[in-house]
């Protein structure tokens, strides 16, 4: 059943993902400032807007794992942490693409470029604690209180590095309140980018929670397994 | 309250008896110090920048291991689990711990401001006491981080290494904020030209030290 | 086409990151998968020897 949900996500991601390839190198006009590369919008955005939501979901389900202690909030944390990084990633090596052509270089300590990098560094801590403390016991509630100290970082971030300096684009809402896209087809096909990274994000996440349900039921059935064998070595 | 005077009292006993901890912060604090200066060769147009970045570079990485020294001593000898299973406030333990390590960071700061002044050809004057705010709010932020973020790696494998990894990213708009007011005041500018930055540095603290009380007891609990 | 080759690799490596990361979940799975079936398999075993030295022990008393 649940079989069912993941394997049905997935194919309409699969289907929606083709549909976003084809408007966004066939059907969308070009871009007329910056040419052909400004297409790396179409999906650097939707990349940008499945971090958020996973580090979002790693901050919700660290709070729900202290409050109710279920080995599900862990896993999902743990899941939603991974694929974040993963995007987050990608949202910084799309960026490179896209600012080498037009700003002339790779980085620039640019206000959204430096919070998306804390961002990275933020969660690529949280992970390292993972896979470091994965031995202990606590590691649940230390990822959880990390994940939650980590999200409630991010507006003092945006803040500090806003006043710091900026020079990113403002594309999708401009000063005087309009975004910045002026054929409607661009509006369209970064709306059907973002639906299919979307279903890509929960289709992933539902992979990889359940591949780390079946990990915690591993670790228990382990456990079991190594009391009844000391019990039976006592006999 | 009065939990909260006891661990107080003790770990600045401690302190004052073995001065371990301070004099580790000064000697790290003096000797990244040094590096920065050859790093850096100071020139006399920028002395007001390098030595705001000395002193916040010292700040970050001295505080550290401080953090970690404190909180390895209290594993050492089981102290905190006595500590957990005493029916203390985990907020009270937390807020002493914190007062701790912020004593124990601005006496070193002092130090560490008059090394910078002598290091970068600064002067004695009005401009350090400037400084005070950044580097007094900057430390408590730091402070209020470390504490709660020690309790975790003092008891993960590869603690001291993850310690950093964790704190860094998380202190760096109080470290933008901070190294910007310390420039300002080191530049001779009034308090009110880093205003802004100074309430970026308050915004954080309260954040933390709340959050830290908060969270303090998810994390030294043991189940 | 100016710059075509930035649009190229953005979009090359967005898709070869998630299929990376795609790869890399199905080989756990399958991985997990083989571990849970042999643990449980043990379990089974353990749980049948450990009744009949119950049984055996109790026989004795």
């Amino acid at each position: 059943m649940k079989n069912k949900a993941t394997a049905m996500l997935g194919w309409s991601t699969l289907i929606m993902m083709l549909v976003a390839l084809f408007m966004v190198f066939e059907w969308v006009p070009t871009e007329e400032d910056q040419g052909i590369v400004q297409r790396i919008f179409y999906f650097h955005v939707p990349c940008a807007w499945v971090a958020f939501a996973a580090f979002g979901v790693v901050a919700i389900s660290g709070v729900f794992y202290l409050w109710l202690k279920e080995q599900l909030f862990d896993d999902l944390g743990y899941a939603a942490a991974e694929i974040g990084m993963v995007f987050c990633t990608l949202v910084l090596i799309t960026g490179s693409l896209w600012a080498k052509p037009i700003w002339g270089v790779w980085w620039t300590w640019d206000s959204r470029l430096t919070t998306t990098f804390i961002l990275w560094l933020l969660y690529g801590g949280y992970l390292m604690l993972r896979s470091i403390a994965d031995d202990t016991p606590e590691v649940a509630r230390f990822s959880a209180v990390i994940g939650i100290v980590a999200a409630l970082d991010v507006p003092v971030v945006v803040l500090s590095v806003r006043l710091w300096r900026t020079i990113h684009p403002a594309v999708l809402i401009t000063r005087a309140g309009e975004h910045g896209l002026e054929d409607p087809r661009m509006v369209v096909t970064l709306l059907v980018s973002l639906a299919a990274f979307t279903a890509l994000f929960g289709w992933m996440l539902m992979l990889r929670l359940s591949q780390l349900r079946t990990r915690s039921r591993l670790m228990i059935i382990r456990r079991d397994v190594a009391l009844i064998e000391a019990a039976a070595g006592d006999y | 309250m009065a939990a909260f005077a006891a661990v107080l009292r003790k770990d600045l006993r401690v302190e004052i008896r073995s001065g371990q901890s301070t004099i580790a912060l000064f000697a790290l604090s003096l000797l990244i110090m040094v590096v920065l200066v050859f790093a850096l060769s100071p020139q006399p147009a920028d002395r007001a920048r390098d030595g705001a970045a000395a002193l916040w570079v010292a700040l970050v990485f001295a505080g550290m291991l401080g953090a970690t020294r404190s909180m390895i001593a209290e594993n050492e000898n089981g102290c905190i689990r006595a500590l957990t299973l005493s029916p203390i406030d985990p907020a009270a333990l937390y807020g002493a711990k914190l007062t701790a390590a912020f004593a124990f960071m601005a006496i070193v700061e002092v130090a560490a401001v008059v090394l910078i002044t002598l290091f970068f050809n600064l002067d004695f004057g009005a401009d350090l006491v400037r400084l005070a705010p950044s580097l007094m709010l900057g430390t408590l932020g730091f402070a209020a981080l470390a504490t709660l973020l020690a309790a975790i790696s003092s008891r993960t494998r590869a603690g001291d290494l993850l310690l950093p990894i964790l704190a860094i990213p998380l202190f760096i708009p109080a470290i933008i904020a901070g190294v910007k007011s310390s420039e300002a005041a080191l530049s001779g500018f009034p308090l009110a030209a880093a205003s802004q930055w100074l309430g970026i540095l308050v915004a954080f603290d309260v954040l933390f030290v709340t959050v830290g009380a908060l969270l303090f007891e998810h994390v030294i609990r043991e189940d | 086409m100016e710059h075509f080759d930035y649009l190229f690799a953005a979009y090359s490596i967005i898709f070869l990151v998630i299929f990376g990361y795609v790869i890399f979940m199905w080989r756990q799975q399958a991985r997990l998968e083989v571990e849970i079936h042999a643990m449980e398999e043990r379990l089974k075993n353990l749980k049948t020897t450990q009744s009949s030295a119950d049984a055996k022990s109790a026989a004795q008393k």
